[in-house]
């Protein structure tokens, strides 16, 4: 599509702009106060730049505070964790539901709708419980396991899964492959872009996650980077806000990062994923 | 001969050529494949879905049927013991004043957000879809509170909406307007949260609705201007308005799930407070589950989000999907 | 004057020129094809006469107004988009009557529900669903006018399509490749209800497409177009017998024409392959011959050339030869009987016939040229 004259599209760039300043003003002030020094930011002006450069105090004090590195590790490893096992159960049961003709699939597959009806903090008490009784709270299992079954990655795949030709899998068979084998060697790798839209979609919801962490977790060395975020914040019941958003930053910067590499990759998984929904 | 009779009857018309090369060369053997018998694919298929089916019973079907037991019982965790008290304790839902302000909160908190966050996306959308220019730079500014860690980014929120040194206030300062305390009186609180709310729906909802603009066909826009539509706001109600409505469905069932939901700003800024004004269902579910322990209670809670949210969808979907076509 | 005029319009794309200097002018109630191979400029063309894009320079002249100004929606134009384009939302009857309801109501009117209530509007409301339809039982779809697109078959989309036009009463029809969605069989009849429609509404109608047949069987007039320039223009008859350009020959016509390096001789004697025709021209130096299969055949004398292969349709034979010296490939059109006269292999003389034969330099302009009598032909 061939650009308006600049002269023209200045009123539609003025108003995206004004719309842009007020998202970003958060991480605007995110980044300018955490390199100020305590003093500065009880002055409440409106410079962005500080007088004195406090980068060092600041971050110093969150890495000393809180083992940040070892709160983003355990976030990784939850969330890549959850990640394995939604795609390792969902894959299969997907393509069952998609390719395969069996009496209860119907069933199956309500129940699958059903799932995706019922959020997951319904759960939680009964998880909670169970959990104790397995003497399993303040572990990765307790933090994992709950999510391993994705019913929206299941309904994701089969959606992708049906659009796969028959006769790709029917040669397949004819080759000599067992099912299990299509399903990784076939199937899977044909839908590889739902197969990231959904990574995406995953990572993004469990790396925020809240909720189910605070319940699980007691253990310092085990907090997920949003819990250390909350511990971070009753350990310095006062107002550093320099500290503050240094730690603030410091946890979301992965994410964004990443995000800022793929960003193609990351919308298409949202959009994809919301259109197929 | 053997081994390719494995294949089963569904293939026997490949049992001659077969036939032939294995007598030709009986030192060569056919590969055992499991025999695919005519009755169907039953067997494997419940194999594959096993584990699915396992870890779905014992993470949401199962403990869905605990939280509806445990709503009509008045377990606390670490009892000996608890007694089936039907309807005991919706009943003190009524006179609880925690619950009815938590319920109260949400739907104005709900009702706040999703409007605004939809509304706003979609004017940002066609905005964005109005011109070339930068089209990949605002979709990833205004989609950067989605992949943004919430607990971080309320804490930044937290600092911006400060009474005394926040860059909001001291702005409202210099034009000589108020300066309320955004956080911290209760009746600005849940207007400061559901302001959160919308920054970080508006991104979601607003590449949904993108991807919703690019899918119209170009040429609806042609024909609408040759039939007579010239300003854009004709277009827009004869031609983007009409095809948006699947994405609009989509967007505000997901939207109103996701305000419902809330919880990590309320958790992280105002644990509720000041005084109830911010409480909200899911944190109240908390609260009388892990801090007071009282898992029936919280259970009947649970029951009675379930229910919120089973509804918000059914409404929805029967009122707007009569009216979106699928063309 | 009424009817539609184009001056000299150029067209360009950021760098790339797509039209380059477009005049044409189609007389009232005219029927014009547009024809060309795909990513010659057609569609630009065509998009620029309906006011959907803006001329580089040039003008464009509706009905004796000059219209290059204007946007679509004020030009008085119908178009019928290749893929119809039709509001998946609205109902037949309610697509059809989208372009009286814009011209016809103002914007307060066309409220949902309220623009109801104003005053008149009922009234016009009921002419709007007259005249939908009469549009709708001359096409046919009078039955249908309360489905939705997503219900119809593809010919009858069409059918809405094309009634979104007419109901207008338009100046200018335009139509981009309409018959290109539509299986073989249904092309064919609905290319003479096209033809029996435009006559009915008698405005004038340019449709582009890329096949040739459909252009040569609907079109009062023909312009062939290539590389945002327009060739030729003229009846088909005129197009087929007398192009003016070897690109026009080469496009027109199935199978198409044949091409053989040819000589004229100092003494204006054209030759091919050394052998003479019968065509004499003037100037010297090489040359193209270019021939119908329908006008070269088998002959006593002629152009030796090797049978290669046979295809038999019915109604004619296409016989495919090997010219032996240059070894360029001939299609002769024959007579179904003939099929027993030739075998593959055998080595026949072609004769092309000199007053058929088309003569054109080493640019693809066309030279003159005359049937020489017997003694000058071999003088």
């Amino acid at each position: 599509m061939q650009s308006r004259p600049l002269i023209l599209d200045l009123p539609r760039l003025a108003l995206l702009s004004l719309a842009a300043f007020v998202v970003l003003a958060p991480y605007i002030w995110m980044v300018a106060v955490s390199v100020k020094p305590q003093d500065e930011v009880f002055k409440a002006s409106l410079s962005l730049i500080p007088q004195k450069w406090a980068l060092v105090e600041n971050y110093g004090k969150v890495l000393a505070t809180i083992p940040v590195w070892t709160y983003i590790v355990n976030g990784l490893i939850v969330c890549f964790g959850i990640l394995f096992f939604q795609i390792l159960f969902a894959v299969p049961a997907a393509y069952a539901l998609a390719k395969l003709n069996f009496r209860g699939r119907e069933l199956v597959f309500g129940f699958v709708m059903l799932g995706l009806l019922v959020p997951y903090q319904t759960t939680a008490l009964p998880l909670y419980l169970g959990i104790h009784q397995l003497g399993l709270l303040n572990s990765y299992t307790a933090l994992i396991a709950p999510f391993t079954c994705s019913v929206f990655a299941i309904f994701l795949f089969r959606q992708f899964f049906r659009a796969i030709p028959d006769d790709l899998i029917n040669a397949a068979r004819i080759d000599g492959m067992g099912e299990f084998s299509i399903v990784w060697r076939v199937v899977l790798p044909n839908a590889l872009p739902a197969a990231t839209a959904f990574a995406i979609f995953s990572v993004v919801a469990h790396w925020n996650d809240l909720f189910w962490p605070l319940i699980v977790i007691q253990k310092g060395d085990l907090y997920t980077p949003a819990m250390g975020i909350l511990a971070f914040r009753s350990v310095e019941a006062g107002e550093d806000y320099g500290a503050l958003m240094a730690a603030a930053l410091l946890v979301t910067a992965p994410l964004v990062l990443a995000f800022l590499l793929a960003q193609r990759r990351f919308i298409e998984g949202i959009t994809m994923t919301g259109l197929k929904g | 001969m053997a081994t390719v009779a494995g294949w089963g009857p569904a293939f026997c018309r490949w049992k001659t050529p077969m036939a032939d090369v294995a007598m030709q060369s009986p030192a060569v053997k056919a590969p055992t494949v499991h025999a695919r018998t005519l009755r169907g694919d039953a067997g494997i298929a419940w194999l594959l879905t096993l584990p699915a089916i396992l870890a779905y019973c014992a993470m949401i079907l199962l403990p869905l049927l605990a939280v509806l037991a445990l709503a009509f019982t008045d377990y606390e965790f670490g009892a000996r013991s608890f007694h089936w008290i039907g309807f005991g304790n919706f009943a003190d839902m009524l006179g609880d004043r925690t619950f009815s302000a938590s319920i109260r909160n949400t739907v104005v908190y709900c009702l706040f957000v999703a409007p605004l966050s939809i509304g706003i996306a979609l004017c940002l959308a066609v905005l964005i879809e109005a011109g070339a220019r930068g089209r990949a730079f605002w979709r990833a500014v205004f989609f950067l509170p989605v992949v943004s860690l919430t607990v971080a980014m309320a804490t930044a929120w937290q600092y911006l909406l400060h009474p005394s040194i926040g860059p909001v206030n001291a702005l409202l300062r210099m034009v000589g307007a108020g300066t309320p305390n955004w956080l911290g009186s209760s009746d600005w609180v849940i207007v400061s949260l559901g302001f959160i709310g919308v920054w970080e729906n508006v991104g979601f909802n607003l590449v949904l609705f993108l991807a919703g603009l690019t899918a119209i066909p170009r040429e609806l826009y042609a024909a609408s201007e040759i039939d007579g539509a010239r300003s854009g706001w004709s277009k827009f109600w004869l031609v983007t308005w009409p095809m948006l409505g699947p994405t609009m469905l989509f967007v505000i069932i997901i939207t109103m799930t996701r305000s419902i939901r809330v919880f990590d700003t309320v958790q992280t800024l105002t644990q509720g407070g000041p005084n109830n004004a911010s409480e909200v269902l899911l944190r109240t579910i908390h609260q009388e589950g892990f801090h007071y322990f009282r898992f029936g209670y919280s259970a009947a809670i649970t029951l009675v989000f379930l229910v919120i949210v089973l509804g918000l969808m059914l409404i929805q979907t029967r009122l707007i999907d009569r009216r979106v076509h699928y063309g | 004057m009424s009817g539609i005029v184009l001056h000299d319009i150029q067209k360009s794309f950021g760098a790339t020129k797509v039209l380059r200097g477009v005049s044409l002018s189609v007389t009232q109630g005219e029927f014009l094809s547009l024809v060309g191979p795909s990513g010659c400029g057609k569609t630009t063309l065509m998009r620029i006469i309906a006011g959907l894009e803006a001329v580089s320079s040039g003008a464009v002249q509706i009905a004796g107004r000059d219209v290059t100004a204007l946007r679509a929606a004020d030009r008085d134009v119908a178009m019928v988009f290749q893929n119809y384009a039709l509001y998946p939302h609205l109902t037949v009857r309610q697509n059809i009557g989208v372009p009286l309801m814009m011209r016809r109501l103002s914007a307060a009117e066309r409220i949902p529900f309220f623009g109801g209530l104003l005053p008149g509007v009922a009234e016009k409301q009921r002419t709007i669903n007259a005249d939908v339809a009469n549009a709708a039982e001359m096409l046919g779809i009078g039955k249908l006018v309360d489905r939705k697109p997503a219900q119809l078959s593809g010919g009858q989309r069409q059918r809405v399509a094309l009634g979104r036009a007419i109901v207008r009463h338009p100046m200018a029809f335009l139509m981009d490749e309409p018959l290109s969605n539509l299986d073989a069989a249904l092309r064919v009849t609905t290319r003479s209800e096209i033809v029996a429609l435009h006559r009915r509404v008698g405005a004038s109608t340019v449709y582009v497409t890329h096949d040739q047949s459909e252009a040569m069987t609907m079109s009062d007039r023909v312009a062939v177009m290539m590389d945002g320039l327009i060739l030729q223009v003229g009846t088909p008859e005129d197009i087929y017998t007398n192009p003016q350009d070897l690109r026009v020959a080469a496009f027109i016509g199935s199978p198409s024409i044949n091409m053989l390096a040819a000589e004229i001789d100092p003494h204006g004697r054209v030759t091919t392959g050394s052998v003479s025709i019968g065509l004499g021209a003037s100037g010297h130096g090489p040359a193209i011959l270019a021939i119908r299969p329908e006008d070269i055949a088998p002959h006593a004398t002629g152009i030796a050339a090797r049978i290669e292969h046979q295809e038999y349709l019915g109604e004619s034979l296409l016989v495919h030869a090997r010219v032996l010296d240059s070894g360029e490939q001939v299609i002769c059109r024959l007579p179904p009987e003939k099929r027993r006269h030739v075998a593959r292999g055998e080595t026949v003389h072609l004769r092309p016939d000199p007053a058929k034969a088309l003569l054109f330099d080493g640019d693809g302009r066309r030279l003159g040229s005359r049937v020489l009598s017997l003694e000058d032909a071999h003088g």
